[in-house]
Parts: structure tokens; C-alpha cells; sequence
């Protein structure tokens, strides 16, 4: 079944973060719900809408940012009393506007997630989980990491579920954590699945991967979760709701690249993608209900810039006679000479105050301060090809973003953006090794990048952002790339491999080296986790290779099948202890078979891309062929094969053009790596090794590896 | 591409993407990849449909044919759907303008406070804060070439974090940017800039100012032109060496009407001034090719001596346009050029001229050949042919297309014997003798 949705703008307030708006529950059994949503300038605005036209209910004064909303009210009774947490307060509003609630809390941080049921407050902020009941402090929790969202399972009991940075979901009960659920990714969002079934839990990761699982008290099982066929957005906000009238309820995504999702479910209980929609920013909240029209279902859903919009089911141009069509133009047309007449307004006063900051320019005695645009922007390793996502989403149009880098990185436009990409030539003396300009087009706000590291190069990435917004300002935003970069945390590592091992003894505590082991590899807490035996596991998302962290109070052992991020890890972690004059035992135990074992995990992919090479080179010439002999039949069938692949082998090479490269200078650095352990300096031997890799023979590389 | 009888600016990138925008507005309307590099773009009937397309081509010869949006049907929904892009669009700009009043207001609150404010760690600059730049020649020295030096600094202590330079045609992009090291930032940047063109050029410069520490900074944006023939520097008459080529023209307006055009056109170190009716300057090329002299003459004669033709003739348009002088002889004099001319005129042409006449003749020759063969392959063909034709007359029904079919096998095959056989005996199955390549025809 083809469902067909259409757009309608409600309303543009200001930017709104994550979660941050509902719709209150339906007052009649045929009325329209009205809709509660908070921005980051601190306003709550409550609205409804009659004729199209949005009417507020009420609308409080700015203030703060708030990151959170929620609805809540007596268990058993609608659920209409609004609560809204900005920096570490709590407040609470009728649904009429009144407020009957504020309460300071005694977190340090400004709250992150919130889930409000009946009279307990469910807060987190950054690592710290915090329950409270009628505003006493009930329960308390320090996460291993950072806390993105939180919901409550069955109020009774309560048994809070975190989503954690670290992949899992920590099921609590009171203040003890009973066990954690993997999944495939950093959970991002948290619902519950059908709305009412209390065990099904509905996960969305900042990877773009959708999943549910079943928590009890004792286990968590993976009902399903999404396989994705092509790289999609992070995940923001999941709900669910029965938009087709058909008995089931839908589940509703909304994402960072701005795309908006109805999954169904098919025979087999499988979801099925059944519609979606791309806006032009990244969707903060989403919500099914009826809000325009009575009975009419839609998606509301709000945007990063503020955006509220909602995906109707009713047509745009109904079976209505021409009078009809006329009304709605009308009914446009009136907006549209508001809004013009409010702009000559605005425009005037802008004027005026452009002119009033001219002037004071002349002083000296006075600063210039413009308060910082509001940036979405994230950094993130994606593990399909072993590249980073930079993506940068600003509340206004962008004019063009800086970026610049200190160690060689090599940048991928996406196709996605029309920005003007121009590389300057670059001045190695001022540490500059990557200079690019974006030029954005109009009313661009969001803008997406791909970064290929090098393993053992660290150093920054910096994003200097220009919006199109006067007085021009820009904003700086670093990007750290650490010496690990390409590494992605696992839960275990196979054990079975040869393995290389670095030990570090000395008079070092817990929280240095995890410090130290911070600096080295991505998708770690900023602050050593409790327990005094912290074990960590990664994968080399370009190799495959693993690597097991171990370290407690003046020792650390780091084992791993690949000898360059031994190298690596070895050579950074006493670079730091020098920095902080800590005199380091070290040890190393290098496995000969690692090497030929790293460069057995190499073969496939290598030569997958060698015959790769081959084949596209071979392409132009068949075509050629088949156009001389008039028709494919003259070739073998293998070359046949060729010719009707070749677009896609092309489009492939395309994509990967540049792997082979990355191969070879991943088996010179395993080289160099495998004999500076044993002490002798090979690096004139390189260019033999990639004379070797030129004409590729996997028996007489490993010979070569084995050469004294 | 919209059919509302407006035409539609339409861009090709190196990258593989097409734009459609409106030329009004430069809003797209209609954006599309291809994998290589866009190679061009034509408007054509490709369909002979009678409707025109757009076609795009890339470098790998991927072709494309876009058909414009059809005006026709669901007319009112297109309309319904422009007013609400409209509406949305309006919203955004009221957006933007809001934005810029609260910035305003925020900045005015800081304002108030700032006396106190002062020692804070506030992203603020100092309100008076301007950007200067200049632009001067510099000669170079050991370790750099001669270049334009655009140097732009801030009126106090804040820092310049990275200049950025727009500009079209004088860089390898479209940009240039100087980033220094955040530990030896300060409040003046130095640029080199060596255009490879006499043309004119605007610089876009936008500096983004701060101070060390700061996450964000002011953008100041401002606008330069280079002068078209920035890369040359003025220098002493006397010293300089005398080209050997020149131009001679007449020049009837004042020498002081030239001097602002000298003004204009080139990077002095001071306003050029001139105070008599005659003229004389002389200006040596950064590139290192030469210098070039201009005088005028109390008679109104006016002599440019450059070596480099390429040059004279910039310069002569350039005055001529700016002196609006529509029409204009010229004495040329440029013994260089004139000994170029005679070598490739005489020796050189000569030579390849009937290099060429005789390899055109062997082509000529050898394709008349091939003609001749191909016709008589056709004819031999043809009677081939006739005779499997009447051949296959002798017989009657299903022995008459056996025959023919037989025959054409044979001749596939290259089995003469089989074929008069079967031509004598009719379609009897004939082996054959031995495999032959199938026989291209083409001429």
C-alpha cells in the first residue's frame, strides 16, 4: 500500500533540542490534540490549530534553554501536566498554563534526559541518574558513561532503563543495576514499544540503527533490530502510533539528516519502511496524533530550527468542488500578506538597531558581543568504511565553513551537499596540512563530510562556521583525531589470534592511565569507570584487527594482533607518562605469526580490490571490443559478465577508489612496525616492499616479511 | 526547465554535479549528480519529439536528458505548493531577522555592563575594532619570488585567526586561506598573491578576528580589487633596460587623463602625479619578463616599449577603453615576433606544408583503394546472391528455402565445393570442411 502524507507548517519557534515536544491528549473523543513544545530560548509554547491557523494556548516568558519536556499527571487520569527541565530545574505547568511546579535540583550539571511518571522525576545528566519522588531524592546512579535518554518500565517497581554512550542499556531497579542489553550502537532515544506493552523496549542509536528488545528484571533479549542497506542518519526521535487506521501501531523515526520514517510491520512481525520524508533539518521530536483537522491522523514532528510540521493524511486537494480549492489559496494568500507586512515591520527595526550598533563602534569604550549561534554537530566514526562523519547543522543558513586540519587527513564530499568545495595549497610551516573552504549555497543549513584518518597521525580537525546571519560572526569547533582513530569499542575480542602485548608497570593511579588511554582511542568516558580492573575491547574498523585494553593501579597490558597499534599505543602512552614525569617499566612480548596473520586478514579485501583495479581497467578496452564486432557474442562468457557489471564495478571503484592505497601504506607501516621491535631501522627497504605490492604475490610478500 | 518562460541558469562542476537555478535569485530549483566530471551542457530536441531537453554530458560519456517540468497538469497543486515553499520561506527570513535583533539586544546588554565586564572572559572585541589592508608590490627578496602583497591588520590587540580570500581565477580553487599557528598568531597577516593574468580581480577577504582563546569571532568582510597590471612595479627610467620592441600611437587627450589611468591600473607606492605635458615611466614585470616603458610626447606621440606583444596589447586596450577612444592606428614594431614569423613562415610552414600535402595524398590514395576493393566485394556479392536467388527458383516449397538457407550455411562456412553441390543437387546437408572465421564485411 502506497501512503501518501503532506506537509503542513504549523509554526516556527526557536531551536529545540531533542525531545522536546508532545502532544497533549485529545480533550473529546472528536477534538483536535493541541501541541506542547519548548525551544532553547526557554519558551514553552502551547498551541492548537483552527482553520490552519495555529492559536496559542498559552506561552511563557524566555529564559533558560530547556533540553527536555515531558507529559505526565496522576496515574489512572490523563497524562496533561507538562514538565520542562532547563539547565538543573524542574517545572511543571497545567495544561491552561499555570505553574505548579519548580523545583531546583541538587544535580551539578544541567539535566540530559528526563521521564516523568505520575509524582517521580527520572533525571540524568551526563553520568549521573537521579530518581526522585514528590521531589525527594529516592535513588541514585553513576553511569560508566554518558546517559542520552531514560525511561521507566513499570512504574511499580520502577525500573528505569539508561541508554547508554557504551552501546548498552543499563536496566536499574532502585539504585542497583541488574544487568545491561547490547546493541548495535550508542542508543540515542528510548520508547516504549506499542505504547503500553511494558516490557518491549524501543531503541534508536545515534548510527542509525532501530531495534526492540524485551527487559525483564533478569535479561534483555533482541526481538529484532533494522539491518541497513545504505548508511542512514542517527536516530533522535521514536514513536509510535497507528497513522493508517489499520488496528497496528507504526513506528515513527525521525532522524539527524533530516529524513522522517513510518515502519509497519509485515506478516512475519518484521518492521517494513512504508514512507518517508526528507526535510531540510535534522528532526528533534515526532509524535503521531490529530492536530490539524479532526480525523485526520498525522505525524507532528519539530526540526532543529524550530520547526513544527505535521505529515497529514488528508488530502491536499480533496474531491471538493473548485470553490473549495479557491478557499485554501485564500486562506494562504492571507498568511502570506501577515507575514509580508510583518517582515517591513521587522526590517525597520533591524535598520534601526544596525544603525544604533554602527554607532557605537565609534566609541572605544565598548565591546562588541554577539551572543554564539546554536550549532548541531557531530564527529563520528562510521564503521562501514572506516571514515568519520562530520556533520554540521546550524539553526540559520551557513555562508561557508573553514576547515582546517593539522596532520595529513583526506577530506570526501558527500553528494548530498552543493557546497563549493575549494583546497588551498597549504604552508607545512604553520602546521597547516589541510586547508578547504565550503561555500554554501542559499539556505543551506546543514552540511556533511567524510574524514579518512590515518592510524598513528593524531592531531586536530578544526570547523570554522560563518553563518549567513549579521553582524557576521563565526564559531571555531575542534575535532579530536586521536592516534587510534579508526578503533570502534566491541565486547570481546577473539582470543584465538596470535597476540602482540605491550605491559606498563610503574607508579602511575587508575585515573592517569585511563587518561592517558582516553588520548588514544575514541569512544571512551572521560572519567575512569569504578571498579579497580577496567578492561576495554576494540576492533580496527578498516583491518578488522582487535586490540584488549587491561589496566588497574600502576599497571597496564594492551594485547593486540596487529604490531603497528601495539606500536602506536606503546609509543603514545610513554609520551604521555613523560609528560607527566612518571618513569615507565615497559615490556613488550611481540607474536611472529601476528604479522602474517594481519597480512592474511589483508588478502581478501586487497586482492578483492586488486581484481577490482584490474577489471575496470579492463572495461574501456571490451567496450571498445564489443562496438568493433558489433555485439557482446565475440567475448568469453567471463568478459560478457564484465561488460554487464561494468557500471557497477565503476560506480564501486568510485567509491573505494583510494583502498588500495590505504592497503599499501598499512602493510609499510606493519613493516616498519614488525622490525622496530627488533631494533633495526628498515625504512630504506620500503621502496623494495612497494615495488613487492606493485606486482602483488601474496607468498612473496610474506617472504619478504621474513628476510632477517 | 520550469516552462514559466524564464530561462533557468544551469551549472556543470568538475565533481559531476548539475545545478538548475533561477537566475533571478540564484535559488536551485533542480540539483543532479553524475560520477565524472561534467563535460557540457546543451539544449536539444535529442528526441525529435518536438520537445526540447536539457542534455548534460560527463566525462565518461554518461549522457543525460532532462525533460522540463510540464506546466499543464495539476496546475493549482504546483500553485498550492509554491505559495507554501513561499510561506516558508518568508518564516525563515523572519527567523533570520529576529536572530539579528537579539543579537543586537544581547550586544546592547553587554554594552551596559561592560565597564565591569572588561576583565571578564567574554567573547566580545572591542566595538571600534577595524580591519586595515593594504596592497603593495613587493620586489622579493632571496627566499621569496617578487609578488602582490595584500597585508591586513586589526586596529588593536586582537588577533587575526585566518584570513580567507575569495576570488576568481588567481588561485588553484576559488579560495586561499592563511591559517597561522595558534601560537604565533597576531594582528597583522601577510599575503602573497602572484595573478597569472593581466585582468583585473576582485579579492572577497573575510578575517576572522578573535583572541587566542576564543570559540568565536567576529567576521570582517571587505572588498579589494587588484589592479589589472598589479604585477608590474614602477621603476627609475634610466636604470631600467630599454626594450627593443615598441608601439607608437597618438594619444590627443591630456597626459593628465593617463595618469589616472597609470593610477588606476597599477600598484604605485604613491599617487602618480604628473605636472607637464609629457609623460615618461617605466615599470618592470614580476614575473620576469621584461620591463615595460610608456611615454608620451609634448606632440601628443605616444611610444610603449615591452617586448611582449601579449602585453602591449593589454595595455593599449585597456587605455583605449578607459580613454573611450573607439577607433585607433598603431605602429607596431617588434623585431622578435617579426624573426618568429619569418622562421615559421618560411622554414618551418614550408616544410610541414608539404609534409602534410603527401601524407594527404597516401590517404587519399589508399582510401580510393579501399572504395574500389569495397565495390567490388559488393558486386561479387551481389551476383552471389542472384545466383542463390535462382537457385532456390528451380525448386518449389519447403526444398526452395532449404536450398537457400543450405547455401547461405555454406558460404558462413566458406565451403565453395559444398556450395556448388548444393546448388546442383539442392539442400542436401553438406559438411563442412573446415571452420572459417566468419567473414567481416564492413568496408
Amino acid at each position: 500500500m502506497d501512503v501518501t502524507l503532506n506537509r503542513i507548517d504549523y509554526l516556527q519557534i526557536g531551536v529545540t533540542s531533542q525531545k522536546c515536544m508532545r502532544l497533549m491528549p485529545a480533550m473529546g473523543r472528536k477534538a483536535t490534540q493541541k501541541i506542547a513544545i519548548a525551544d532553547q530560548n526557554g519558551i514553552l509554547t502551547c498551541f492548537g490549530i483552527r482553520k490552519g491557523e495555529s492559536v496559542p494556548v498559552f506561552k511563557t516568558l524566555p529564559g533558560p534553554g530547556i533540553n527536555r519536556l515531558d507529559l505526565s499527571g496522576v496515574p489512572g487520569t490523563t497524562q496533561e501536566k507538562i514538565f520542562i527541565a532547563s539547565a538543573s530545574e524542574v517545572r511543571g505547568y497545567t495544561k491552561k498554563g499555570k505553574q505548579f511546579l519548580s523545583f531546583e535540583t541538587n544535580l551539578a550539571e544541567s539535566i540530559t534526559a528526563m521521564h516523568v511518571s505520575g509524582s517521580d522525576l527520572f533525571l540524568c545528566s551526563n553520568y549521573v541518574f537521579n530518581h526522585y519522588t514528590d521531589c525527594v531524592d529516592q535513588n541514585y546512579f553513576l553511569a560508566p558513561d554518558k546517559i542520552n535518554d531514560v525511561i521507566c518500565v513499570s512504574t511499580p517497581i520502577s525500573t528505569s532503563i539508561l541508554a547508554c554512550q557504551d552501546c548498552n542499556l543499563h536496566v536499574l531497579q532502585n539504585s542497583t543495576a541488574l544487568h545491561t542489553v547490547t546493541v548495535p550502537g550508542p542508543p540515542s532515544v528510548l520508547t516504549l514499544f506499542q505504547g503500553g506493552n511494558e516490557e518491549e523496549v524501543l531503541y534508536g542509536t545515534s548510527n542509525g540503527k532501530l531495534g526492540l528488545v524485551k527487559v525483564t528484571s533478569e535479561t534483555g533479549n533482541c526481538i529484532w533490530e533494522t539491518t541497513t542497506e545504505k548508511r542512514r542518519g542517527g536516530i533522535l526521535c521514536l514513536d509510535c502510533f497507528d497513522i493508517l487506521s489499520d488496528g497496528v501501531k507504526e513506528i515513527l523515526v525521525g532522524r539527524d539528516d533530516g529524513s522522517l520514517e513510518m515502519y509497519a510491520f509485515d506478516s512475519a512481525g518484521k518492521p517494513m519502511m512504508k514512507y518517508e520524508h526528507v526535510l531540510a533539518e535534522s528532526v528533534t521530536s515526532i509524535q503521531g496524533g490529530c492536530v490539524g483537522k479532526p480525523g485526520y491522523n498525522e505525524i507532528v514532528a519539530s526540526s532543529y530550527a524550530g520547526w513544527v510540521l505535521g505529515m497529514t493524511t488528508e488530502p491536499l486537494l480533496k474531491e471538493a468542488g473548485p470553490g473549495d480549492e479557491l478557499h485554501i489559496n485564500k486562506e494562504t494568500e492571507t498568511k502570506l500578506i501577515k507575514l509580508r507586512t510583518e517582515l517591513d515591520e521587522l526590517q525597520a527595526k533591524v535598520l534601526q538597531e544596525r544603525e544604533r550598533y554602527q554607532q557605537s563602534s565609534i566609541s572605544d569604550a565598548t565591546l562588541s558581543s554577539i551572543p554564539p549561534f546554536s550549532i548541531r554537530d557531530k564527529f563520528v566514526l562510521s564503521s562501514e568504511d572506516a571514515t568519520y562523519i562530520l556533520g554540521i547543522e546550524v539553526q540559520t543558513a551557513i555562508d561557508h565553513v573553514l576547515l582546517q586540519s593539522d596532520i595529513p587527513i583526506d577530506i570526501d564530499d558527500v553528494d548530498k551537499n552543493s557546497a563549493v568545495v575549494s583546497h588551498s595549497v597549504c604552508d607545512n610551516e604553520n602546521s597547516n596540512f589541510l586547508l578547504a573552504t565550503y561555500r554554501c549555497q542559499a539556505n543551506t543549513t546543514r552540511l556533511e563530510l567524510k574524514v579518512r584518518s590515518i592510524e598513528g597521525q593524531f592531531g586536530i580537525l578544526q570547523a570554522y562556521i560563518t553563518a549567513r546571519l549579521q553582524p557576521r560572526t563565526c564559531q571555531v569547533r575542534q575535532y579530536f583525531i586521536k592516534p587510534l582513530s579508526l578503533h570502534q569499542r566491541i565486547c570481546s575480542i577473539d582470543q584465538s589470534r596470535p597476540m602482540n602485548m605491550v605491559s606498563l608497570t610503574g607508579r602511575f593511579s587508575l585515573a592517569e592511565i585511563h587518561s592517558w588511554v582516553v588520548s588514544c582511542l575514541p569512544e571512551l568516558p572521560e572519567r575512569a569507570p569504578l571498579g579497580s580492573d577496567i578492561s576495554y575491547c576494540f576492533r580496527n574498523t578498516f583491518l578488522d584487527t582487535h586490540l584488549q585494553c587491561n589496566y588497574r593501579n600502576g599497571e597496564g597490558v594492551f594485547k593486540s594482533d596487529n604490531i603497528s597499534t601495539i606500536s602506536i599505543l606503546k609509543d603514545v602512552l610513554t609520551k604521555e607518562a613523560t609528560k607527566k614525569n612518571i618513569s615507565l617499566n615497559v615490556s613488550c612480548d611481540i607474536s611472529e605469526d601476528s604479522v602474517e596473520h594481519t597480512l592474511q586478514l589483508i588478502k581478501p579485501r586487497l586482492e578483492e580490490q586488486l581484481h577490482l583495479r584490474q577489471k575496470v581497467t579492463l572495461i574501456e578496452t571490451l567496450k571498445e571490443l564489443e562496438e568493433q564486432e558489433g555485439g557482446p557474442e565475440c567475448l568469453s562468457h567471463e568478459f560478457r559478465a564484465l561488460l554487464e557489471d561494468a557500471e557497477q564495478l565503476q560506480q564501486k571503484q568510485k567509491k573505494q577508489h583510494n583502498y588500495v592505497e590505504r592497503f599499501y601504506g598499512t602493510i609499510a607501516d606493519l613493516f616498519i612496525d614488525k622490525f622496530k621491535f627488533k631494533g633495526t631501522n628498515v625504512k630504506s627497504r620500503v621502496p623494495q616492499l612497494l615495488d613487492i605490492l606493485n606486482n602483488y604475490d601474496f607468498d612473496t610478500l610474506v617472504n619478504f616479511f621474513n628476510l632477517p | 526547465m520550469d516552462s514559466d518562460g524564464v530561462q533557468e541558469l544551469i551549472t556543470g562542476w568538475s565533481n559531476g554535479k548539475v545545478d538548475v537555478r533561477n537566475a533571478r535569485s540564484g535559488e536551485i530549483m533542480y540539483k543532479d549528480n553524475f560520477v565524472a566530471s561534467v563535460a557540457g551542457i546543451v539544449e536539444g530536441d535529442y528526441r525529435m519529439d518536438g520537445k526540447l531537453q536539457l542534455i548534460c554530458c560527463s566525462m565518461d560519456g554518461e549522457v543525460r536528458g532532462y525533460l522540463p517540468r510540464g506546466s499543464e497538469p495539476c496546475d493549482n497543486l504546483i500553485d498550492g505548493q509554491a505559495e507554501l515553499e513561499n510561506l516558508r520561506e518568508l518564516s525563515q527570513q523572519r527567523q533570520n531577522l529576529l536572530l539579528e535583533l537579539k543579537n543586537y539586544e544581547e550586544n546592547a546588554k553587554v554594552m551596559d555592563s561592560s565597564e565591569t565586564m572588561r576583565s571578564c572572559r567574554s567573547p566580545g572585541i572591542p566595538a571600534n575594532t577595524h580591519l586595515e589592508s593594504v596592497l603593495a608590490v613587493n620586489p622579493g627578496s632571496e627566499t621569496q619570488p617578487p609578488h602582490v602583497q595584500l597585508s591586513v591588520s586589526t586596529s588593536n590587540d586582537t588577533m587575526i585567526r585566518a584570513v580567507l580570500i575569495f576570488a576568481e581565477g588567481i588561485f588553484d580553487g576559488e579560495s586561499y586561506v592563511v591559517h597561522p599557528d595558534i601560537g604565533n598568531l597576531s594582528s597583522r597577516v601577510t599575503i602573497a598573491l602572484r595573478p597569472p593574468k593581466n585582468v583585473p580581480v576582485d579579492l572577497h577577504v573575510k578575517a576572522l578576528v578573535g583572541y587566542q582563546s576564543s570559540t568565536q569571532l567576529h567576521v570582517f568582510e571587505l572588498t579589494r580589487q587588484l589592479p589589472r597590471f598589479c604585477m608590474y612595479t614602477m621603476c627609475d627610467p634610466d636604470i631600467a633596460i630599454v626594450p627593443k620592441s615598441h608601439v607608437i600611437l597618438s594619444i590627443s587627450e591630456r597626459v593628465q587623463r593617463v595618469a589616472i589611468w597609470l593610477n588606476q591600473n597599477f600598484l604605485l607606492p604613491q599617487e602618480f602625479v604628473c605636472d607637464s605635458s609629457f609623460l615618461n615611466v617605466c615599470f618592470v614585470c614580476l614575473r620576469g619578463s621584461g620591463s615595460l616603458s610608456i611615454s608620451i610626447k609634448q606632440n601628443a606621440e605616444a611610444l610603449i616599449s615591452t617586448d611582449d606583444m601579449d602585453l602591449a596589447g593589454d595595455v593599449i586596450q585597456s587605455l583605449a577603453t578607459f580613454l573611450s577612444i573607439s577607433d585607433m592606428p598603431v605602429e607596431a614594431y617588434f623585431p622578435a615576433y617579426v624573426e618568429q614569423l619569418c622562421l615559421a613562415l618560411h622554414k618551418n610552414m614550408k616544410q610541414r606544408y608539404t609534409e602534410l600535402q603527401n601524407l594527404n595524398r597516401d590517404l587519399l590514395n589508399s582510401h580510393n583503394i579501399r572504395c574500389a576493393n569495397h565495390m567490388e566485394l559488393l558486386s561479387d556479392l551481389k551476383i552471389i546472391n542472384k545466383i542463390i536467388q535462382k537457385a532456390g527458383r528451380l525448386r518449389v516449397g519447403k526444398y526452395k528455402t532449404r536450398v537457400v538457407s543450405a547455401c547461405r550455411d555454406a558460404i558462413k562456412m566458406g565451403n565453395t565445393s559444398g556450395l556448388m553441390k548444393i546448388i546442383e543437387i539442392g539442400g542436401a546437408s553438406v559438411q563442412p570442411t573446415r571452420p572459417m572465421p566468419p567473414s567481416g564485411l564492413a568496408p
